[in-house]
């Protein structure tokens, strides 16, 4: 369970995040959607406590952002904007070193590297340095490492980004996995098709504001429109990208 | 704990499965035992090249007494001088050569002095003891002929010498050996900034240039703890390094003949010790400054530039010895690189630094490293360096 509450941010004379409130309940897939510049990646960055909020709180399962940071990042699970890995360690040892950073060591630590093997199919390249992956494999690994922990909240950074279609199916996929374990899922996409394909709650941002939020069938009575991607052009105010 | 020994294995498998990196090290660490092999050698070759000496002579015929006297000195070989002597020289075909005057012979017969000349070139190095012996041997003859000829009319050539000149030297073998050795201390601390050199910039710039920074931050573990298990295996490496260096050193050492160059190698068991115990506290501080400096770099190739700026540090000890002799005191002790190159060097030249000094030093070191640790912890907080690619 994820709340925000009138987070707010300034980059020098540019309000990047102004007044961003929304929950996300467990169990649920909460997509940020809004096109580049909107201000998600800026409010996902104050969610998951690497960036201070000039205001507005953040709570994780109840927990103070702020105050309590180490608490509640550890019932976090997140997928940077940009996820870099180490050239030269191998997929497992990048898993190994983020599930020890958790606190997660021997045998537990090695059968849930086998279970994101098998969820994420990473079979033929586990052993192998990551520095000729492809952008597919980089981005299973990067979401391998960030949820060996098994964290009840996950935020994932616009996750299918320039990906190719079966890599993107087996994110999809995993979403799905995730939300009928009871999580609360966050991610962040301008891509209308997923967000209205994966997401039971969309909250729309343009311009560093929430500016609507609702199910698919609730925007589009707001708005009065038939398709979503009218919808999307009324209340943003720009065309969204097709995917 | 348990977490700061977690990234300190990381960075140090990382770290070694980087060739650049090892290489760095490998090259780092032999250059400056090598160099010292190698400046030994070429001493010793020159001392060699000093007794043993080849006389070109111009004009033998004008003076055959001379030219068999120096023919009968151990180590003196006579040869046909060059046609132009001064060009010869100064093209360094030859080192030097002695020019007998076609008056030599007349003057000589009459007792009274006779010329030859001596064409040398002071700036070239090498030749300097050469011509020394040379000059040394010509006096000989010149005192040994004179004293005959005081003789013959009955003078004791006793009378010609006013002055009896003694030389006493104070400085020890040891402490001989110790200027030669002054090299050691800033090789020792070279290698210590240059094998920590890429884990530190690695696991900071390189870090942030990846986009890898991000993903570690979230982990709830304290920003200390992730900044301490990066030096920790920073601080290996520069240590391995020097361990390296010194190893390499002393084989090296031990190779040589410097007992031939007057010079009693005495490092033993009880030096080696105290040289790591003067030197390891510079392995807390170098990768400690190494890091804080990288975390303003945005790529592992800026952070690159500005360590190769810093390397220069453990260099100006030296430099400004060569021009400013410093006398050894016990203040410099602790102070970082200085007291490195000031402790070693007493240590090579026999003494023992006082066990205040080698505290006082291992407490400063301690706290600049907590100092710079502390500041990379901040930076590392900030997040115009989390976020600023």
């Amino acid at each position: 369970m994820i709340h925000a509450h009138n987070l707010q941010k300034q980059f020098g004379s540019v309000r990047a995040v102004d007044n961003v409130s929304f929950s996300a309940p467990d169990g649920a897939v909460t997509g940020l959607l809004g096109p580049n510049g909107a201000g998600k990646t800026t409010s996902l960055r104050m969610i998951y406590g690497l960036m201070r909020p000039g205001g507005g709180t953040v709570e994780i399962d109840g927990i103070d952002m702020a105050s309590r940071s180490l608490e509640a990042q550890a019932r976090i699970g997140v997928l940077p904007d940009i996820s870099g890995l180490y050239p030269r360690l191998t997929a497992r040892e990048h898993i190994r070193y983020f599930g020890n950073l958790q606190g997660i060591n021997g045998p537990d630590l090695e059968s849930r590297i086998g279970r994101w093997i098998e969820i994420l199919g990473l079979h033929d390249v586990i052993d192998r340095r990551v520095a000729g992956f492809s952008h597919g494999e980089r981005t299973k690994v990067a979401l391998a490492r960030a949820l060996v922990h098994n964290p009840q909240n996950i935020l994932l950074d616009e996750p299918t980004n320039g990906l190719d279609v079966m890599s993107t199916r087996a994110v999809r996929e995993l979403i799905r996995h995730l939300r009928a374990e009871g999580r609360c899922v966050v991610f962040s996409s301008h891509v209308m098709q997923e967000v209205s394909a994966l997401c039971d709650r969309i909250v729309v941002m343009g311009h560093g504001r929430v500016v609507a939020e609702g199910t698919a069938e609730e925007l589009l009575i707001q708005t009065g429109m038939t398709s979503l991607e009218d919808a999307f052009v009324q209340l943003v105010g720009v065309p969204v990208e097709a995917a | 704990m348990n977490k700061i020994l977690t990234v300190a294995r990381k960075e140090w498998i990382d770290g070694f499965r980087d060739r650049r990196a090892l290489y760095t090290l490998l090259i780092g660490s032999l250059f400056g035992p090598l160099m010292i092999g190698f400046m030994f050698s070429q001493i010793a070759s020159q001392q060699k090249g000093a007794q043993e000496i080849k006389v070109p002579v111009v004009g033998r015929e004008h003076a055959p007494i001379l030219v068999n006297w120096l023919t009968q000195q151990s180590g003196v070989e006579i040869v046909d001088g060059p046609a132009d002597p001064e060009g010869a020289v100064r093209e360094r075909k030859v080192d030097f050569v002695l020019v007998i005057d076609k008056e030599f012979a007349g003057k000589f017969r009459d007792s009274r002095p006779a010329p030859v000349q001596v064409v040398s070139d002071v700036t070239s190095q090498s030749t300097r003891s050469k011509v020394s012996r040379l000059n040394s041997l010509l006096n000989n003859f010149s005192f040994e002929t004179g004293s005959m000829r005081l003789m013959a009319r009955g003078v004791s050539p006793i009378v010609v010498s006013a002055l009896k000149v003694e030389q006493i030297e104070v400085a020890t073998s040891q402490q001989r050996a110790a200027m030669i050795f002054n090299f050691i201390p800033m090789f020792l601390v070279l290698a210590l900034f240059t094998a920590g050199m890429p884990i530190a910039s690695d696991s900071t710039a390189g870090e942030r240039e990846r986009g890898s920074l991000e993903p570690l931050l979230i982990i709830p573990i304290p920003r200390w703890q992730l900044v301490a298990g990066k030096w920790l295996a920073a601080s290996g490496a520069a240590l391995t390094g020097m361990l390296l260096t010194l190893a390499v050193t002393l084989i090296v050492l031990s190779r040589l003949a410097l007992e031939e160059l007057g010079i009693r190698n005495q490092i033993g068991a009880a030096q080696i010790v105290l040289i790591l115990a003067a030197v390891a506290p510079m392995a807390l501080v170098s990768p400690a400054l190494q890091m804080f400096v990288s975390c303003f770099a945005k790529s592992f190739k800026e952070a690159q530039s500005y360590l190769g700026l810093l390397i220069i540090l453990p260099t100006i000890p030296s430099i400004v010895t060569i021009f400013y002799p410093l006398t050894n005191r016990p203040w410099m002790h602790p102070i970082p690189v200085l007291g490195q190159y000031a402790m070693v060097t007493e240590i090579l030249g026999g003494k023992v630094p006082p066990p205040l000094s080698l505290i006082a030093a291992t407490v400063v070191a301690f706290i600049a490293t907590v100092i710079l640790l502390s500041l990379a912890t901040k930076l590392f907080s900030s997040e115009k360096i989390i976020f600023g690619r």
